[in-house]
């Protein structure tokens, strides 16, 4: 039989109810963080050109749709975009050809490109080309300052859409972004060209690098 | 006459005891197994408690700005949140092992940590497996209200999230209206043959505690009859 009666806490009732309260309430508060923290997008960025930068580095097809995707290295978050970029791909491989330009500052370790795996995630996606983004030039020029963004060009070189394709910090399954890149692909419009971007800050890229003209050199291309 | 009924009365005094002792022995099986899952469920959250923190500081150990590092919020979650989480429940279980508080405060402990392990590999569809799993680990209490603790967690925060973050449930906006009960069929589903398995568990515990009792009361009788017959034996034999 229960020796409850024994215990403080059975004799003191009130006490487990008080217990139980403030329990809840913590476990609440908890969740509640954590839910601010996943659905808290980051920076928006600058403006970013209504029609493929002349002096970029990246190359662009001109029969078909071009995605670029900034990422920051380390960022975990980013893991689920690159997941989701996967899916696109998968759904898409006939209409889109998609890079993913990977941020390193200046003065990078050598292991800095490999450090969480993602370089090697966006890799082995088929058709995908991974790029180094010496200092951020590309990112500052195609106004994108947060790792997981997204921007999407059609054949003609004209901005369709840019955003996140993630609905929520490091958070993997249908996102706004993903049905409107998906409903760009497949009808030619969306309800909106936007959707929030989660994930880690991209360094801001040197003032003086992104006036020179031609960066071809600032941007590598990775064996696939 | 009399004698008959005198008979008649020791048969139901005996029938009584039979009774009495079928439910004592009901209640000690059901408790033992209480204690012992409240035990083993409270080793399962400090495990779960320790599994997150690994794998928040393996899966996502650091947070970047630029090339500014720090530690992953992902990291205090899983240390703090679920520490809370599994504070009260292990804290009952160590001080009120088999009282019903106790398994309806793990029920729900348990669910909040497939809400937060599913949170912390960023949604990841297999996780969500450890919501039937840890249903199906609730059964073992053998009590079905426990279950409907659990459900009604889990229907809670799909309820409060559905609400004011959609995306994080249902991945879209605006989910047509019938989503929330293409969630709630599937865990309905879980727990009904759960809750099937618990009352026919508990049926089963009590036709054993009656046959246990039973042949208890019958083993009190031949040690009696023969102790009679012993006693007699001897008498006799003394006399002789």
């Amino acid at each position: 039989m229960p020796n409850a009666g024994a215990s403080p806490w059975a004799r003191h009732s009130p006490l487990l109810l008080a217990a139980g309260a403030a329990w809840l309430l913590a476990v609440s508060a908890g969740f509640a963080f954590l839910w601010k923290y996943k659905s808290t997008p980051g920076a928006q960025g600058d403006p970013t050109p209504a029609t493929w930068p002349a002096h970029t580095g990246v190359a662009r097809s001109s029969s078909r749709a071009t995605l670029l995707m900034f990422a920051h290295p380390g960022c975990t978050c980013t893991r689920a975009s690159i997941a989701e970029l996967a899916w696109i791909m998968n759904r898409f491989h006939d209409r889109l050809d998609a890079s993913v330009l990977f941020w390193s500052p200046r003065d990078a370790p050598r292991d800095w490109q490999s450090g969480d795996g993602l370089w090697a995630s966006a890799a082995r996606i088929p058709r995908v080309s991974v790029l180094r983004d010496r200092d951020g030039r590309e990112a500052s020029r195609f106004g994108v300052t947060t790792s997981g963004a997204v921007l999407l060009y059609d054949s003609g070189g004209r901005l369709l859409f840019k955003g996140g394709i993630t609905s929520a910090r490091g958070h993997e399954g249908d996102s706004f972004g993903r049905e409107r890149i998906a409903s760009l692909l497949t009808t030619g419009a969306a309800d909106r060209a936007d959707a929030p971007v989660f994930g880690c800050a991209l360094g801001a890229a040197p003032a003086e690098g992104l006036a020179q003209a031609g960066s071809t050199n600032q941007t590598e291309r990775s064996e696939k | 006459m009399s004698v008959a009924r005198e008979e008649m009365g020791m048969a139901q005094a005996a029938a009584d005891v039979i009774v009495r002792r079928a439910e004592d022995r009901y209640q000690a099986h059901q408790q033992e197994i209480y204690r012992t899952t409240d035990r083993t469920l409270a080793g399962l959250m400090i495990g779960e408690w320790v599994f997150a923190v690994i794998l928040s500081l393996t899966i996502s150990p650091w947070s970047w700005e630029g090339k500014a590092r720090s530690v992953h919020p992902h990291v205090f979650v899983a240390l703090v949140l679920g520490g809370a989480i599994t504070s009260l429940p292990v804290a009952l279980a160590l001080l009120r092992p088999g009282a019903p508080a106790t398994r309806h405060a793990i029920a729900v402990g348990q669910m909040l940590w497939s809400a937060l392990l599913i949170h912390l590999t960023g949604g990841r569809i297999e996780t969500h497996f450890h919501v039937f799993g840890s249903l199906a680990i609730l059964a073992f209490y053998r009590d079905w209200p426990v279950l409907l603790t659990g459900t009604v967690v889990v229907a809670v925060d799909h309820l409060v999230r559905g609400i004011a973050w959609p995306e994080s449930v249902y991945g879209i906006a605006n989910p047509e209206w019938w989503r929330f009960l293409e969630h709630a069929f599937w865990v309905v589903f879980c727990i009904s043959f759960l809750i099937l398995s618990c009352r026919r568990s508990q049926r089963d515990m009590r036709v054993m505690a009656e046959r246990g009792a039973e042949l208890e009361a019958l083993s009190e009788n031949q040690w009696r009859s023969s102790s009679v017959l012993e006693r007699a034996a001897n008498d006799a034999g003394g006399k002789g």
